[in-house]
């Protein structure tokens, strides 16, 4: 679905903890429409990537333009404002709520009453409540939530929180979705279902999507982009079969004799 | 009428936003409000109103405050007593300095939002600083509070520790001369205080199931995700403090005007804040109705134990032993119930209901 038009633009990315240099002068451009994947072997700088993408990370050098924006050192508030959401490699979910609540959490951009009318329980605050519970239902439909709306989500099996995640992501109705491992810790049938709706949202919505993923099946199969990252740097930038015969790339996932 | 959702059919998202989604569960809390408005005046007797009933709704207000802030949103507070201290401060200067027309809910709603602005500005670190840290911080407030009033003795119109509260003070649209009834009768004072604070745990029901309240949780659970999704992480805190500060401070006023009846620096010393710090955690942290729970246990059962060692051992033994022994029992009792339930008794009553509803199958 994609238009070849870069909403995201990484230009010469530097991001350093102290001495250690977690990204190395990266850039790329992920076009509109697209699947990206971003891969590579661990403490790669895969998740540091997406932090410094949304907002979490400011980096020392280099620019991050989101949809023709500047937006290096906006906070991820801001950002999130511009139409990106995020999911969290260990589940970003808020425990003590349930799946209804947290999904509901993910239309907070969209409320304009204010906190006195929501106490008082009157005219927008309560239009608000059912027009977002009507958004939120129809994504519960789209990922198959129905029957766990009420339950505490620190009950539900990992797969699940997962999805309920993704479920908090789509409702902000992002223009782009920053995956990170939406698929680690699942069984094949569960990640032919993750790998199933990120094709469908990036088909029905038109959603951008960026994505660590560590499974090269899924990754060559869904995505229209891969980057590789190896020690902060990036290694590899292309389409799936582009990447899978550069020699960088196989050197850095199979090793090299010196 | 059986406890069941069974045959109640919901058919809009506003009919699954209720309240009470189960009748009888409305029901009940129709008939107890009832009971509590016709019925209490006329049965209990001064002394029920005013050392139990009246101390319950103002000592449950501070709880519910102190509940808003750390156990919906995640923020510890130990300056519970100083925020009271400025609500019922301001209330009394209010309505001390104000023209004929000034009446005690409106004053009282004053001085919380000026309690609720000075939350905000100590509530300022919480930028900054989380969890105990933040306990110590809030601190400030507790003491600043005393130091202040003690300082500036304007506040207390120049009197020497404390002010008796006078009656014309509950005077409300003229309606005691009117009707010729006695405004400032612990009949009066209950009532008043059951009306603000039905109003004000109404008012905190509504915000916790819409979106301020989803934004509390949200902090209190991962600031991190919350700023990812958007939320507006410091103006939630921001808010949490504001509100918070007023329901304390309209706790504190009450906790005088209606309760004490006598306005002084030393009854919001550091123990008032822990007891109602106990009140919240015992009741269940993030549980609104749990804030009244708390307040009933933690005030109540101390009276109980002491009656009921009296009454047992009252020949037998000396009262300072029987009292000690009660405080230990009391003292058991409460870490019993913590271990066994750390959701405090909201906790255990959402379990007994759950257990209501599928009765008498287990599951």
């Amino acid at each position: 679905m994609s238009t070849g038009n870069p909403i995201l633009q990484i230009d010469n990315i530097t991001l350093a903890f102290g001495g250690v240099t977690a990204l190395n002068g990266i850039s790329f451009d992920v076009a509109e429409g697209e699947i990206c994947a971003v891969i590579g072997p661990n403490g790669a700088g895969k998740s540091s990537m997406l932090n410094v993408i949304n907002g979490v990370y400011v980096p020392q050098e280099g620019r991050v333009v989101f949809k023709g924006q500047d937006c290096t050192k906006m906070r991820p508030r801001q950002i999130a404002q511009l139409g990106m959401a995020r999911t969290f490699q260990n589940i970003g979910l808020f425990q003590g709520m349930t799946v209804l609540e947290n999904i509901l959490t993910g239309r907070c951009m969209k409320i304009r009453s204010t906190w006195l009318e929501q106490g008082l329980n009157i005219g927008r605050a309560r239009r608000e409540e059912v027009e977002n519970r009507r958004a939120v239902e129809e994504v519960i439909e789209f990922l198959h939530l129905q029957g766990i709306r009420k339950t505490p989500v620190g009950k539900l099996p990992y797969g699940l929180q997962k999805r309920v995640e993704l479920a908090r992501a789509l409702v902000a109705e992002p223009i782009m979705l920053l995956q990170d491992e939406p698929m680690t810790g699942m069984n094949l049938e569960e990640k032919k279902d993750m790998s199933c709706y990120a094709l469908e949202i990036n088909r029905e919505y038109g959603t951008t999507i960026v994505l660590i993923e560590h499974d090269m099946s899924v990754v060559m199969d869904i995505s229209d982009h891969v980057v590789v990252l190896d020690y902060g740097a990036k290694i590899g930038d292309g389409t799936p079969d582009e990447v899978k015969n550069n020699q960088d790339v196989i050197d850095a996932y199979l090793g090299v004799t010196h | 009428m059986i406890y069941r959702e069974t045959g109640t059919f919901i058919t809009s998202y506003l009919e699954d936003r209720k309240l009470f989604p189960i009748p009888f569960d409305k029901w009940a809390m129709a008939v107890f409000m009832l009971f509590m408005v016709f019925v209490v005046p006329f049965i209990a007797s001064d002394y029920w109103l005013a050392a139990h009933l009246i101390p319950i709704l103002a000592y449950g207000t501070a709880a519910l405050g102190l509940n808003l802030l750390t156990g919906m949103t995640g923020q510890l507070s130990l300056g519970t007593a100083g925020f009271m201290c400025f609500g019922a401060f301001f209330t009394f200067n209010i309505m001390l300095r104000s023209p004929e027309w000034m009446n005690l809910p409106l004053a009282m709603i004053l001085a919380g939002s000026v309690t609720g602005v000075i939350g905000i500005i100590f509530g300022l670190p919480s930028i900054r600083i989380k969890g105990f840290y933040l306990l110590v911080s809030t601190l400030a407030a507790q003491y600043f509070a005393l130091w202040f009033f003690r300082s500036y003795p304007y506040f207390l119109n120049y009197a020497t520790a404390t002010v008796t509260l006078p009656d014309h003070h509950f005077d409300l649209f003229g309606i005691g001369e009117t009707f010729n009834v006695d405004m400032a009768s612990f009949e009066a004072k209950y009532l008043l205080s059951l009306g603000i604070v039905t109003a004000l745990a109404l008012f905190a029901k509504n915000l916790m199931r819409s979106a301020t309240g989803r934004n509390f949780m949200a902090v209190r659970d991962m600031d991190i995700a919350a700023s990812v999704i958007g939320i507006p992480v410091i103006r939630t805190k921001m808010l949490a403090f504001f509100v918070s500060c007023f329901y304390c401070g309209v706790g504190g006023a009450l906790f005088c005007y209606a309760y004490l009846q006598v306005l002084g620096i030393r009854t919001f010393e550091m123990n008032r804040s822990f007891e109602i710090l106990f009140m919240a955690i015992i009741g269940g942290l993030g549980s609104i109705a749990g804030s009244f729970y708390g307040t009933v246990l933690v005030y109540e059962f101390p009276i109980l134990f002491s009656w009921a060692g009296d009454y047992i051992f009252g020949g037998a033994f000396d009262t300072a032993v029987v009292d000690n022994v009660a405080k230990i029992m009391y003292g058991i009792l409460i870490i019993a119930l913590l271990i066994r339930e750390p959701g405090g008794l909201a906790a255990l009553w959402a379990t007994a209901k759950q257990k209501l509803r599928t009765w008498p199958f287990p599951h």
